[in-house]
């Protein structure tokens, strides 16, 4: 080897060793910098193969159409009158709470957010939405779907912001078990063996015996990221260990077909 | 035999790849293994280029595959930026050794130097991970999540060779002239 290709070898080994020892805010500005430079491309791409995809979907016939608007119509109605009526109920719960001095109960402000991409990393699950600190969405807010808890923002950049999805084995959510008294960590895994992946609840009391079929949603705990009430997970299995119960929950959200998801802001 | 390939268009694959492989989706058959691009453009360029652009290119590598992944949880990096950098420089700096084989049209030395490369970035990924979360799980799915994505490069490789060929012909080498005492 040459004299300039040792020098050469050396200033790469020096570049990689400068760049491992950043600390984690400027490594940070740097992936804000990265999906800025890089958001349209990866908006178009997503784009085009929706499109494309939509092509293949969406040849239906006129009469397959129509009965689908006139299906959606009737749904859109139902649901508005749903809709009314829980707002009634919410205000005189609201008023009744404040009668025997509880503080008021408000409703997320949500953005809604298409899924770009999903990570191609082997060892974590996030994906990449359409809205960033532009839209008011910044790092831990919640992210869900109507159906459950998706995960949460961990970097937000101008129109762009990746959620780590709650099958990460490092997206921890304080949970409760419906209709007990039982609460524990939920968490995913580090290499999921079967699709769909599953999530677990650890840190249940041995006796807990929950039963296949019961629903799990967020604790809530002061200070954490997720609200309460918000659907995790329907238990799958329980397990006694040796200082603890554990349970396998199958996740409320289909991972493999999100597309919509909503970015929890705060509450109204 | 052939000798001169742009180093734009590797440049270009390097960023189409980037993008491109986050929206190829799980390999149900692999176990859900995921297909790494990046590794088969690498090894494209670390075989055909020189020393020098090897070893820009693995830094430009390191660097945006780095960003693109990188795992930021609770003020955490998991596996910090340039680390990438210091894998590529040293596979790259291996890979350069069996240049004259792939010179001379050896196109599976691409292939299978593709799928190593891929296979040994996962499994350093993994060990860095265990150490950081401090546990150490090895099963049959661990497995198919490291070797998996190196038997789709191996695969993906060929083409990504053919596309080059198409895109930047070979050159005639001149060869070298006999020493003559």
């Amino acid at each position: 080897m040459s004299k300039l290709n040792m020098i050469l070898l050396g200033v790469a080994v020096l570049i990689g060793l400068v760049l491992v020892s950043l600390p984690v805010e400027t490594v940070r500005s740097w992936q804000t910098d990265f999906l800025n430079i890089f958001s349209p491309v990866v908006e178009t791409t997503s784009t085009v193969g929706r499109q494309i995809t939509a092509v293949n979907q969406g040849l239906k016939t006129l009469d397959e159409l129509e009965r689908e608007n006139r299906e959606l119509s009737s749904q859109n109605k139902q649901l508005r009158a749903i809709n009314q009526t829980l707002r009634d109920l919410e205000a005189e719960n609201n008023r009744l709470r404040a009668a025997v001095g509880y503080r008021e109960r408000s409703v997320f402000d949500l953005v809604p957010a298409r899924v770009l991409t999903r990570d191609a990393s082997t060892w974590w699950h996030s994906v990449k939405i359409n809205r960033g600190f532009e839209d008011g969405v910044d790092g831990d807010m919640p992210v869900l779907t109507d159906v459950g808890l998706v995960g949460k923002v961990t970097t937000a950049a101008r129109s762009m912001s990746i959620v780590l999805l709650v099958t990460d084995e490092t997206c921890r959510v304080a949970a409760k078990v419906e209709g007990s008294r039982e609460q524990g960590i939920v968490s995913g895994q580090r290499v999921a063996a079967n699709a769909p992946p599953e999530l677990v609840l650890n840190f249940l009391s041995r006796n807990a015996d929950l039963k296949p079929g019961t629903k799990v949603y967020t604790a809530g705990v002061s200070g954490a990221v997720f609200p309460a009430g918000i659907f995790i997970g329907t238990v799958k299995e329980f397990r006694v260990r040796d200082l603890d119960g554990q349970a396998v929950l199958q996740p409320a959200v289909d991972f493999s077909t999100l597309e919509d998801v909503f970015v929890v802001r705060g509450s109204r | 035999m052939t000798a001169f390939f742009p180093p734009f268009f590797v440049a270009a694959s390097l960023v189409a790849a980037l993008v491109l492989q986050d929206f190829l989706p799980p390999v149900a058959l692999l176990e859900g293994a995921r297909t790494q691009l990046v590794p088969i453009v690498f090894c494209y360029g670390a075989l055909a280029f020189p020393f020098a652009g090897m070893l820009g290119l693995a830094v430009a590598a390191g660097f945006l595959s780095d960003l693109s992944m990188l795992h930021l949880v609770d003020g955490r990096v998991e596996i910090p930026l340039g680390w990438s950098i210091l894998f590529y420089v040293l596979s790259g700096a291996v890979l350069q050794g069996f240049q004259p084989l792939f010179l001379r049209g050896r196109w599976e030395i691409h292939s299978f130097g593709s799928g190593i490369c891929t296979v040994l970035l996962l499994l350093s990924q993994y060990v860095m991970i265990s150490f950081r979360r401090e546990s150490l799980h090895l099963d049959a799915a661990v497995g198919w999540h490291i070797l998996g994505p190196g038997m789709l490069a191996v695969l993906f490789a060929p083409f990504f060779y053919l596309f080059m060929r198409l895109v930047t012909p070979p050159r005639p080498v001149p060869r070298p002239r006999r020493f003559t005492p």
